[in-house]
């Protein structure tokens, strides 16, 4: 008799709760293992944070985000699989994450079909935020690579008044497409590179490539690959004993390159959106959360963590101007977004727009340097002030 | 001159990475014309299992433990994926079975060692060494010594004891050995298990250099594989020339014509080597009786 009234009384309880309070289920997908596990764990770690602060505080709309969490293993056919999976098993209300463009390209086209908001928090090849025509439901928080390879060129020819480049990337998509980038970023400042050489994944002996560069007279080495080829770069520059400064995509950053380049890797630079350092008190409380939740003192990837932590908070103010669940709602939402939503990377005033999907402008950026194993902020006077907080232009 | 010479150092310590991976192919290959397409994964095992170990012990009571290993996991392979193929005769199933282990080994070695490329310590300094402007690594240098040794350890093994001599018998002629009171499977089990012993201490060899990683050997594996072709499969001389050949067309095709085309011509002197001397540069050309 008594284990009647538990088990109604439960079921009570149980039922009156999803009534009153029926999670929104948003997508959340990256690669959790794998070579880029740092960027992908890193970014889900900072939207699960921001989850827990909203579930905490009420959720949305009195309902709390219910998080459904696929690793993608950066495999392109894996990414379309969960996509699917996503849209109509889990039927989700939006999908944060990708890390990797191909996996973001693969995948991408299934959520604009059911019309579910993507919001695409770490992967940088240009192409994704227009793969599709309005209405478009693909929005992005990191910074593409065409405001990646304007900002490596301006900080290598203008800031730095280097004059021959030298270009390496790797042979996959996102080597070759920012190396073409790159080249026409360069070209705006009427530099042409000295040299411009290729390298595969795995590769450990990088002797042809940098002695090319040499030989062609490189002042500067302008890189886009990413973490243990890029830390072959650097100790295939330590082995034939010259030093040239390394400049390069975000991927400077990986905890892959920082690592096993060492002391060859100090000064190596990158555009970051987000840099360990706490010079705001908001981005100080994001860190010190971070370091309290995950029992870490360096973020693997801030970056990724920052960019996955305002993605949610981006998602939330849509839902809430849109009062529905509905993707094409949510996404006039996003296009029109009235609220200022406060983030760690920026203040999101009016991110996007029906034909600008693109929450990052070229002066949100800002270089970091790889010193004493960290990636700090490579000139003090960029965030000096009130250029701490870098906000997009108005359109 | 002074870059040539750079670029054929390099590519003497490149192509003796490929070379001692290689002969790990070679060592099974002469006992039980098999090979264990996992060679690539008992290499990535070796250093991983040696990345673990030397945080405790330093890097050279580090080596013991690792060769152990290799015997282990070698013996484990051939028990597993070859013997039951040898019993039935079976033209391809160890094949697929040492490639189906390679993938297991891949997948264990991703579950408990992640799969970020990591930093191997380096047991010797990592400035390098400068002769006449020509700059190469301690590290390297131990690398062609080391793998040297080693292979010069097995041969000795081979022609000089009576376990090697049984080795080398049934090399020569399985039946026959196996009707002079030779356990011709136990000859082959211990043929896999030394196979992987050297590619276990080939990784840690090698992986301060190249980075260590549950993915580190499926690039060195096949580009072994080609060495391996190149050189021979019945020579171990082959292997060590086949080596230094892919590794210096590499580094010098490379600098002279382009990097983007760097792994061309290994694959062209494969195609020629294969289309002119199937059996190798060094090998024996095989005579199958049927």
């Amino acid at each position: 008799m008594m284990r009647n009234i538990f088990a109604a009384v439960t079921v009570g309880v149980l039922l009156a709760s999803t009534a009153m309070a029926q999670p929104i289920k948003v997508g959340l997908t990256g690669p959790f293992t794998g070579g880029s596990a740092s960027m992908g764990v890193s970014m889900r770690d900072g939207v699960k944070l921001a989850v827990a602060e909203i579930n905490k505080a009420g959720g949305i709309m009195g309902r709390p985000i219910a998080l459904v969490e696929r690793d993608d293993e950066a495999r392109n056919e894996l990414g379309v699989q969960i996509a699917q999976e996503l849209i109509n098993k889990e039927q989700v209300v939006a999908t944060l994450g990708f890390i990797n463009t191909g996996v973001a390209l693969a995948s991408q086209r299934f959520y604009q079909e059911a019309e579910i908001p993507v919001l695409n928090n770490v992967a940088t090849g240009t192409a994704i935020s227009s793969q599709f025509k309005s209405p478009n439901y693909i929005f992005r928080t990191s910074a593409n690579d065409l405001i990646q390879s304007a900002m490596i060129a301006d900080e290598a020819v203008k800031r730095q008044g280097f004059k021959a480049p030298a270009i390496l990337a790797d042979s996959t998509n996102y080597g070759q497409l920012g190396r073409e980038d790159l080249e026409r970023a360069l070209a705006k400042s009427g530099v042409k590179p000295v040299a411009e050489e290729k390298f595969n994944i795995g590769d450990t002996d990088m002797t042809a490539q940098l002695l090319r560069a040499k030989q062609a007279g490189a002042d500067v080495i302008l890189t886009y690959a990413i973490g243990p080829e890029l830390a072959q770069i650097a100790n295939g520059m330590a082995k034939l004993g010259w030093k040239v400064p390394m400049i390069g995509s975000w991927t400077l950053s990986m905890a892959t390159f920082i690592d096993n380049a060492g002391a060859n890797g100090e000064g190596a630079m990158m555009p970051q959106t987000f840099i360990q350092t706490g010079d705001t008190a908001k981005r100080k409380v994001f860190i010190e959360s971070y370091q309290a939740a995950y029992k870490v003192d360096r973020i693997p990837s801030p970056v990724s963590a920052a960019q996955g932590y305002d993605s949610v908070f981006l998602l939330k103010a849509a839902i809430e101007q849109a009062k529905s669940t509905d993707g094409g709602k949510i996404r006039a939402a996003l296009e029109n977004l009235q609220t200022k939503v406060d983030g760690v990377v920026t203040v999101y005033d009016h991110p996007y727009s029906a034909t600008d999907h693109e929450a990052i402008s070229g002066n949100i950026p800002v270089f970091g340097v790889v010193k004493g194993g960290r990636v700090v902020v490579a000139h003090q006077e960029d965030i000096a002030g009130d250029k701490a907080v870098r906000i997009k232009p108005k359109n | 001159m002074q870059i040539l010479a750079q670029l054929i150092v390099s590519g003497i310590a490149v192509g003796m990475i490929y070379g001692v991976i290689a002969f790990g192919y070679q060592l099974t290959f002469a006992t039980s014309k098999t090979l264990n397409f996992g060679q690539g994964e008992a290499l990535m095992l070796g250093s991983l299992v040696g990345l673990t170990v030397v945080a405790y012990t330093g890097y050279w009571l580090m080596l013991p433990v690792v060769l152990a290993f290799g015997l282990l996991q070698g013996a484990v392979v051939e028990r597993l994926g070859v013997r039951q193929a040898i019993k039935t005769k079976s033209e391809a199933g160890w094949i697929m079975a040492t490639i189906a282990l390679g993938i297991i080994f891949k997948n264990l070695a991703e579950n408990i060692w992640g799969r970020d490329a990591l930093k191997f310590p380096s047991p010797l300094p990592e400035a390098p060494l400068s002769f006449m402007g020509v700059n190469v690594l301690p590290m390297e240098v131990a690398i062609v010594f080391g793998a040297l040794a080693l292979m010069l350890a097995v041969e000795f093994f081979n022609r000089r004891s009576i376990y090697g001599k049984a080795v080398v018998a049934t090399a020569n002629d399985r039946d026959a050995a196996g009707l002079m009171g030779i356990n011709t499977s136990l000859v082959i089990t211990f043929s896999y298990a030394l196979s992987s012993m050297t590619a276990a201490f080939a990784g840690v060899l090698v992986a301060p250099v190249t980075l260590t990683g549950a993915s580190m050997g499926g690039v060195l594996g096949l580009k072994a594989f080609a060495v391996a072709i190149i050189g021979g499969l019945s020579s171990g001389m082959g292997v060590i020339v086949g080596g230094l050949i892919l590794g210096i067309t590499e580094t010098l095709f490379g600098y002279y014509f382009s990097t983007g085309y760097k792994d061309v011509p290994g694959l062209v002197l494969l195609l020629l080597v294969l289309s002119v001397k199937p059996s190798g540069l060094f090998g024996a050309a095989a005579i199958k009786k049927v």
